[in-house]
Parts: structure tokens; C-alpha cells; sequence
């Protein structure tokens, strides 16, 4: 007797639809075999089924059992066809009928429940997408899939529990909708903005950054508190509207991140690899691409702490994703596309040694030293960093002193709600164009939404002049006076708006000691 | 063509003669032009100059240099490079002494700067030949003659065991002039320079203290100190309040947008913007994240 079963791989964020085909043959020797392409977890799945169904008190057929997963040519990776396969098999047997428009993922414990399966909320977006109507799924993983309106998702907790429902068909209570909408999530930061002594200029480059999803990089010496400063950034960052969300919860997903019982991301990826980390790591790959740190801090903040310790060849590859937003890793079996939209933050010392220019004590380093640690940054790399600015280094005592005099400084909660305001006048400016921030925009945005005035053109070429800043700084210049200029509820770039955006322009590397 | 004056050469300086162990022979580069020794100063200091010390070079030097002085360093980099920078632009002449033979540029990268100095009638001056790669004894050997081709030595920023303060040792030894240029107590480049003020060196203020020991005359003759295109009279009148008190505030000691921000009261933000645009002004400019007062 054959069955056909319906269900779905992951490639990357693509999901293709599977037909398990189990074919239970009357004649012959008694076998179990999988064809089409499995690979060694698949290929594995004969045993987990095998012993699952008999661990459930179901009798396992001593027949001639045939698994074809078509189409037959398309590579199948992970575990989600164990619960297919024995679907297929416990049809067979016991002659029941299968719900129509069904799609059915997981994977297999050996006592016969279902184990938290990675990319449920791929498969629900595919029967989204595809029409279909009913998808079962492990429990661990229903809160996953269960956000898409219109997909039943049906927990299912062990073989037998399905069987029962497929032998009676006793209504089955779908997982309950999760609605993403309205996410009012706050993350309480490790530091609040107000615990920072002085760095005014500082926080308020990290308020543009997170306003207009600028990159920003800070050079300061020990202690001047760039870490601090980047620790108390999730707590100004916006939550994720509903669609961020779904995007960094596919990432997420496909690599299997979501915890069981897990459900959508609501709160911004904040990840911080260390500088050992490789090229592979940070970007991403394998013979079956993973996604990288840059795709996991897709819509939310790469901090890069140590950025010249970092090898200048894993930095470089920065680049690409920077500029695209997207990277598109090929190995010879597979070609993916991951999204890696993110803010880099990035912090270093000035010098190996740190001290450089430090009031109090010498800086160790040969001049070969100093110049050797920032060619590790490349120009090109640079040019991609939107807001650049040097920590002067803390006096506490001298701070406490202001403190008390009572010099007032802004909360992370305040300077969130100037931050979510900013984004919303973003969003609504860029309805048609598919991106969020003004980061984003390219240069047809910029000629499209940023109209500058005879008098704001006048200061940007002065001062391009001046300063002597590449074409493309050009462009991150006008972006940067938008993004203030929105924090500031104004409409145009004004002169004034201009004029502060100067003040985080490249600068460090350029330099001469 | 043989680019080398020796001993016995009527060209050759006739003040660097005079001391205990003159170079047999000199090699140099550019042209040679006797005038160009009559009437010379050796401005040395640090090489890890701070920005105070690359502000006053500039001044000091240019003043100097365009009375007519002809500005002798050793080409490293630091207060050396500035002062042969500051001279160069002042339309002045310069002699730079290699540690090490005259055809290789050290350092390196300052290899525009080296050119310059030819293009402008500058020398390039060695007593190794032509390749003689610079090692560390060759540094104090290139000291005194920085000293003797010089009637008087200025020592800008000095650490306490600076280099400059043996090129002041030979111009001490050499009875010449010395003068040390006065900086902040706090600062460890000036240990050195303290320590020389301390033992009798000359403290100079302003171009005019360098300038009356080569009898020239003080105020006539020179040509008047460029401006900087900014409108003359009041300027502090034309400029908003804000600006006003950051002039103020920058008018006492250079200061970052941070510390302003805590002084002025007010928001990182509004400092910036009213920085960004003066800096366009030309009244204020920056430096290793502080802002100075341009000097008008």
C-alpha cells in the first residue's frame, strides 16, 4: 500500500515542499529503506522510526517498507522526517485516512514523543505561502510556527497521541495564535544611559546610531568606557516591528537557535563575537551555509569590541554585507541567501599599547607599531562607518564633581522614546521602498527624500572641501544630518542639522601622529 | 656630479669648523649657496610632540623663518618634521642633517617632506655617504653638527632623556646660544626642557626673544604675519552667544566637545553643530579630539 505524506526541507530560508512516499509491500523479504537523496540524518531517521513506533506499543510492520522522498534529486538535510516517515507507515498498517492539506515535521525521540525540530516557522510560512492549511509539529516547536494567521498548528506530543487522532479523528486543539503585533518588549540594558559619566558626545552618537541604524565605530584608551557605552546600547535600541521580527525569527529558526517552546524574537540581536572568531564564523558557511554572526545580528547591533585585534582578512569580508544589507554564501552543493541588515559598533584602542595621546600616562609604541595597528583597518572598511568618534579619556573625580553640581543626564527610557519616534517618521518615509532606516537608503533614496537646501549644499561641499571626505562619506554625511534631523522632528535637513553631522565624519584614521 | 664639500673647502661652514670634531667631509643634496649658513637655528624637540608642542613650533618657526633664519633640524619626525614643515611654508629655508646617508629618506614616509626641502632651496645634509644606513649611534653623531651649523639651538618639548637634550649639550659645549621654549609642568615632555631652563638655557616666549640675538631689528623689515581670511576687528561681536562663551571657554585651555558640553551646559549636540560650523569659520580647529582657538 502507498501512502504519499506531505512535508518540507529547509535549504538556507528556502523551504521546498517533500512528498514521503512510504510504500509497505506485502511481498518480499522484510526491509526498511530510504531513497532520494537522504542525508546521514535522514538516512538515520529508519532507526529513530523503527524503534519509536515499537517504544509506542504500536506493532511494527515485518514487511517490505519503501521511503522515497521526491523530488528525488534534491538533497534532504536534518531530522523533520521522522515524524512523515512513521505517519506514512502507521497509515499503511493501520488504514487510516490522513487529514487532507496537511504538512508534517519532526523529529523523533526513540520513546516515541516528538523532539523540538529546527525551522518550524519556515514550514508555517511555507503552508502560508503554499495554501495549506493544517501543519503538525512537534509541541516544542509550536509556539515557533504558531505566528502566521491562517496555518493551523497542530502540537503533536508522541506517536501515539497522533495515532489516536488519526484512528478517531477526535478533534484535535490547534496552538493558539501568537500575535507579534504591538511588541512592547523593553530590554533592561546592563547599564542605563544615565549611569555614564561624561561621553556626552559619545551617547549621543550612539542615539543617532540606533535612530538611523548607523554603523559606529569608537577609538578611545582603556577605561574610557567604550564597552560601557555599547553594553547600555540594547536599552535605546527599538523593538522589532512585526515584520523585523519574522525575519530575524527565520535566521533564528533555520539554524536551529529557538529554544523549545520557544516563540518569535521580539528583542534585537545583540551579539558580540570575540576578535578569534574566523571568516566563516562572523560571515557565515560550511558546506551547508550557516548563517554568521552578521545574519544573527540581522536587524539588530554587531558589536565588534578589539575591532584592529580582529584579522584584517575576517574584517574585510564585512564589507560586502555592510553595503547589501544581504550575502550570498555558495558551496558547491548549495547556494544561500541570508540577510544581515545590521548597526555595527565597533571599539578600539588608539594604539596597541592604549595610551596614545593619554593625559597622564606614555604611550609604549613605536611609530611602526601605531601605523601597523591601524592599516589593520582598511579605508574602504572605514568608509562604510557612518559615525566616528574619539573618547576623550574620563576623569571620574572630575565628573563626580559636575555629577553633583547637578549636570543632568538623559535615561536609556528617555532617549528610547526620541529613538522610536525617529524610526517611525523613517518608516513611514519609506513605505514603498521595502527598507527601514535611513542607513539604508542608496543614493536614489537620498536624492528622493533628503532635499537639501541652497544653504545645507553650500556647507556639506565647504566642508567636503575642508576636509577632504570621499564621495561616499558625502552621501553617509547627508544621511547621518536626516537621521538628526528626525530625531529633531523636522522636516528638512537644516544647516544646523548639517553642521552636527560633521562632527562624527571620518576622521581617526586620517590622522597624521 | 659629486655632491661633497670637504674640510679644506672655502664653502664649507665656517661655524661648524670651529668645533671639537668637525666631519671631514659633508655630503649634501640641493644647491649649495653659502647664504644659507649665515645665519642658521636648530629647532629639535620630541618626537612624540603633543599638540601644544606642534602649535608653538609652528608659530615660533614661522616667524623665525621668515625673518630670513635658515631653520636647521634632523628630519625626524615630530617637533623636527614641524619645524622644517612650519619653515617651508613660512617661504623659508631649511637644512635637514640625516642620521644616515643623504640618499635614503628615513623615515621613510616622509618622503614629500624631503623633496620639498630640495624644491624650496633647502639642503639634505649628511657626513655618511650615500647609503649609510641610519643605526643608533649615528643619531648623537648627527646632533652635533645640527648644533654646529647653528649659532643658537631651540629646544621645543624634550622627555628627560630626549635626544634634544644632547644636541643642547653640544651647542652648550659649542658656546652657543640656547633657548628652550617654556611648556605645562603636568606634561612629561617638558621635564626635559624644564631641566634646561633650570640649568641657565635662554626661555623664549615669542619670535622677537630669537630674533634679537640674530640683530634683526625687531618689528621693521618683516613681513607682516598672514591672516587667516578671518574678518579683522571684534570678531567675538559678530559670533552667536553660544559661540561666544565656547571662544571664552577655548580661550583658556584647548578642550574637547565633552568637557565644553559639562562648562557651557549644554547638549552634546548643540556644541557639536556650533563646533562644526566655526571650525568652518576658521575660528577654532581641532586636534586629537580638542579645539584650539586659531590663532589670528
Amino acid at each position: 500500500m502507498l501512502i504519499k505524506v506531505c512535508s518540507a526541507s529547509n535549504s538556507g530560508l528556502e523551504t521546498i515542499g517533500i512528498d514521503v512516499e512510504v510504500n509497505v509491500a506485502n511481498r518480499g523479504l522484510p526491509a526498511f529503506e530510504i531513497v532520494g537523496l537522504p542525508s546521514k540524518a535522514v538516512d538515520e531517521s529508519r532507526e529513530r522510526v523503527k524503534t519509536a513506533i515499537i517504544n509506542s506499543n504500536i506493532p511494527f510492520p515485518a514487511k517490505r517498507i519503501i521511503v522515497n522522498l521526491a523530488p528525488a534529486d534534491v538533497p534532504k538535510e536534518g531530522s523533520f522526517c521522522d515524524l512523515p516517515i512513521a505517519v506514512g507507515i502507521l497509515a499503511a498498517t493501520m488504514d487510516c485516512e490522513l487529514p487532507k492539506r496537511s504538512l508534517f515535521f519532526g523529529e523523533l525521540s526513540l520513546d516515541g514523543t516528538l523532539r523540538h525540530t529546527r525551522g518550524a516557522l519556515l514550514l508555517s510560512l511555507f503552508a502560508k505561502e503554499k495554501g495549506i492549511k493544517n501543519i503538525f509539529v512537534p509541541k516544542a516547536s509550536a509556539n515557533e510556527a504558531a505566528v502566521i494567521k491562517g496555518v493551523n498548528v497542530y502540537p503533536i506530543e508522541s506517536l501515539s497521541q497522533l495515532l489516536r487522532y488519526l484512528l478517531t479523528q477526535a478533534p484535535l486543539e490547534p496552538a493558539k495564535y501568537r500575535e507579534v503585533k504591538n511588541n512592547q518588549t523593553v530590554v533592561q540594558a546592563e547599564f542605563d544611559m544615565a549611569e555614564i559619566l561624561g561621553q556626552e558626545q559619545a551617547k549621543r552618537a550612539m542615539e543617532i546610531s540606533a535612530a538611523g541604524g548607523h554603523n559606529f565605530f569608537m577609538v578611545g584608551s582603556p577605561g574610557s568606557g567604550k564597552t560601557m557605552l555599547a553594553r547600555a546600547l540594547p536599552g535605546i535600541l527599538p523593538t522589532l516591528t512585526e515584520r523585523e521580527s519574522l525575519e530575524v525569527t527565520k535566521i533564528y529558526s533555520a539554524s536551529g537557535r529557538i529554544p523549545p517552546d520557544g516563540s518569535v524574537i521580539k528583542i534585537r540581536p545583540f551579539r558580540t563575537p570575540h576578535h578569534t572568531t574566523s571568516q566563516v564564523g562572523l560571515i557565515g558557511g560550511g558546506s551547508r551555509p550557516q548563517p554568521g554572526e552578521v545574519s544573527l545580528a540581522h536587524r539588530g547591533v554587531l558589536f565588534l569590541d578589539e575591532f584592529n585585534e580582529f584579522p584584517r582578512g575576517v574584517l574585510e569580508t564585512l564589507r560586502q554585507p555592510m553595503e547589501d544589507g544581504y550575502l550570498t554564501i555558495s558551496r558547491s552543493k548549495e547556494r544561500v541567501r541570508y540577510p544581515s541588515q545590521f548597526i555595527l559598533v565597533a571599539s578600539a584602542n588608539p594604539c596597541p599599547c592604549g595610551y596614545l595621546y593619554h593625559p597622564k600616562k606614555p604611550c609604549l609604541c613605536t611609530q611602526r607599531e601605531i601605523e601597523k595597528y591601524k592599516k589593520r583597518i582598511s579605508g574602504p572598511l572605514l568608509d562604510r562607518i557612518d559615525l566616528q568618534i574619539e573618547l576623550p579619556v574620563v576623569d571620574v573625580k572630575e565628573l563626580s564633581e559636575d555629577e553633583r553640581l547637578g549636570s543632568t543626564s538623559t535615561s536609556s527610557a528617555e532617549i528610547r522614546a526620541r529613538i522610536v519616534r525617529a524610526r517611525q517618521v523613517q518608516k513611514n518615509r519609506f513605505k514603498e521602498n521595502g527598507i527601514y532606516t535611513n542607513a539604508e537608503m542608496r543614493n536614489v533614496h537620498i536624492k528622493k527624500y533628503c532635499c537639501l537646501s541652497k544653504e545645507v549644499k553650500q556647507l556639506l561641499l565647504q566642508a567636503a572641501m575642508a576636509f577632504q571626505v570621499s564621495a561616499r562619506s558625502y552621501f553617509k554625511m547627508i544621511k547621518v544630518a536626516q537621521t538628526i534631523a528626525d530625531l529633531e522632528g523636522s522636516k528638512n535637513i537644516s544647516v544646523s542639522h548639517m553642521a552636527e553631522a560633521l562632527q562624527y565624519r571620518p576622521k581617526i584614521q586620517v590622522r597624521e601622529i | 656630479m659629486k655632491n661633497i664639500i670637504k674640510i679644506d673647502d672655502v664653502r664649507y661652514p665656517k661655524l661648524l669648523k670651529k668645533i671639537n670634531s668637525p666631519p671631514e667631509k659633508l655630503y649634501y643634496k640641493g644647491n649649495w649657496d653659502a647664504s644659507i649658513f649665515e645665519h642658521c637655528l636648530a629647532v629639535v624637540g620630541s618626537r612624540r610632540m603633543s599638540t601644544y608642542g606642534k602649535l608653538i613650533t609652528n608659530k615660533l618657526v614661522s616667524g623665525i623663518a621668515r625673518a630670513g633664519i635658515s631653520i636647521i633640524s634632523g628630519f625626524m619626525f615630530g617637533i623636527d618634521a614641524t619645524a622644517h614643515k612650519a619653515a617651508l611654508e613660512a617661504g623659508g629655508r631649511t637644512i635637514a642633517v640625516m642620521p644616515c646617508g643623504i640618499d635614503i629618506i628615513h623615515p621613510q614616509y616622509q618622503e614629500t617632506l624631503y623633496k620639498q626641502i630640495l624644491e624650496s632651496k633647502g639642503l639634505i645634509v649628511s657626513e655618511l655617504e650615500s647609503s649609510f644606513p641610519p643605526a643608533l649611534w649615528t643619531y648623537p653623531r648627527r646632533n652635533r653638527i645640527v648644533a654646529g651649523l647653528s649659532q643658537a639651538t631651540m629646544v621645543v618639548e624634550a622627555g628627560s632623556k630626549s635626544g634634544s637634550l644632547i644636541t643642547a649639550g653640544f651647542a652648550r659645549k659649542y658656546k652657543r646660544r640656547l633657548f628652550a621654549v617654556p611648556g605645562p609642568l603636568t606634561s612629561v615632555l617638558s621635564n626635559g626642557t624644564i631641566q634646561l631652563i633650570k640649568e641657565g638655557a635662554e626661555i623664549v616666549t615669542s619670535t622677537e626673544d630669537v630674533l634679537a640675538v640674530y640683530g634683526f631689528d625687531v618689528g621693521a623689515g618683516l613681513v607682516p604675519a598672514r591672516r587667516n581670511g578671518r574678518p579683522q576687528g571684534s570678531p567675538l561681536q559678530k559670533l552667536s552667544k553660544l559661540e561666544q562663551s565656547i571662544v571664552r571657554k577655548l580661550q583658556e585651555e584647548p578642550m574637547e566637545i565633552d568637557a565644553l558640553t559639562r562648562s557651557v551646559r549644554t547638549s552634546a549636540s548643540e556644541i557639536g553643530t556650533a563646533l562644526s560650523l566655526m571650525q568652518l569659520k576658521g575660528i577654532v580647529f581641532e586636534e586629537r579630539g580638542k579645539y584650539y582657538i586659531k590663532a589670528g
